[in-house]
């Protein structure tokens, strides 16, 4: 008799300890979200980092020219290395512009003067998406939205690259 | 794009725009050092490729099998998947592999296949291993466009 009343008081104190251990999970499951959006380490980039993306100013030409670089990043899982790419050239004021190669339609990677028949342009190889060279959508083209545009500077003859900031359709 | 649910989600609003299926295929014998290796190249390829064609092509799990496996009964099993990838629609399967003997049963295999001649050790991090694999990668693009 008293054996049993043992048993049991020790399932249920399992059974206690179990839902104890749910409990916190579900709490877990419930604060994480929020955790997400205010832990640093957890976010992507802070605002105001720049990356140098490997090309010196007297290199830019007014011919766009594709540029790769790496960043360092950690998102909660991984701590990688993600390769960025820019197309970057000096535009008739002479200012430096670095376009995004991310096609705005479904997000192929663009090419300046990708299609022999378009030159002059951006061509995206996946649904014949096109931009002229300011990065605005041509109408008519699956892309409803302009290449977004990278926030840079120059430091000692060195181009960095930041965000890459959307733009709205033409 | 890839397979997963984020990915997914996209992929059922624009369906008619994603045509393409990439499987990268790696042969599987666990103390194969050079294997492992080449599962590691090839998954870069598979990604810089995606990531270059991400509005049209989706990249598939890796389909793994036994070095030792019997040919035919890949070949039924590949074309399982393909039939399967099919019926979604997707028009285009790619099949990406360093294993010669897929380019021997070629014609029995209902995908392209993408056959790239085998890399069998060196530095992933070196600058020759990158400009090789971003000059690869930009010959395989011009490839799968061909077929659009
Ligand atoms: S992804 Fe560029 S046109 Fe569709």
């Amino acid at each position: 008799m008293s054996k049993e009343k043992q048993q049991v008081s020790r399932r249920q104190f399992l059974n206690y300890s179990l839902m104890g251990v749910g409990g916190f999970m579900a709490a877990g499951l419930l604060v994480s979200p929020i955790r997400m959006a205010i832990d640093p380490v957890l976010k992507k980039t802070a605002a105001g980092d720049y990356a140098n993306a490997g090309i010196s100013v007297d290199d830019i030409t007014t011919e766009p020219q594709r540029v790769d670089w790496t960043i360092e990043q950690v998102d909660g899982w991984y701590q990688s290395k993600p390769s960025k790419t820019a197309w970057v050239y000096k535009d008739d004021n002479d200012e430096i512009v670095a376009l995004s190669p991310i096609c705005t339609h479904l997000g192929c990677v663009v090419s300046w003067e990708g299609n022999d028949q378009y030159p002059d342009q951006f061509f995206c190889p996946c649904h014949g998406g096109r931009y002229e060279k300011d990065g605005t959508n041509i109408p008519g083209t699956p892309p409803l939205a302009p290449l977004a545009v990278y926030e840079q500077k120059v430091e000692n003859g060195i181009l960095f690259l930041g965000n890459a900031i959307s733009r709205k359709g033409a | 794009m890839k397979w997963r649910s984020s990915d997914l989600k996209q992929y059922q609003n624009a369906k008619e725009y994603i045509d393409t299926v990439i499987i990268p295929i790696i042969p599987f014998q666990i103390d194969l050092e050079m294997l492992a290796f080449q599962s590691e190249v090839l998954t870069i390829f598979a990604n810089e490729i995606e990531k270059e064609l991400a509005g049209r092509v989706m990249l598939m799990p890796t389909y793994s099998y036994l070095k030792t496996v019997d040919p035919q009964s890949e070949i039924n099993r590949i074309n399982a998947w393909i039939a399967n990838i099919k019926e979604q629609p997707f028009t285009n399967v790619f099949l990406l592999t360093f294993d010669a003997n897929w380019k021997k049963n070629e014609k029995e295999v209902h995908g392209h296949l993408l056959w790239l001649p085998s890399v069998k050790s060196g530095n992933l991090q070196s600058n020759e291993m990158k400009a090789m694999i971003r000059d690869q990668t930009n010959q395989i693009i011009e490839l799968i466009q061909v077929y659009w």
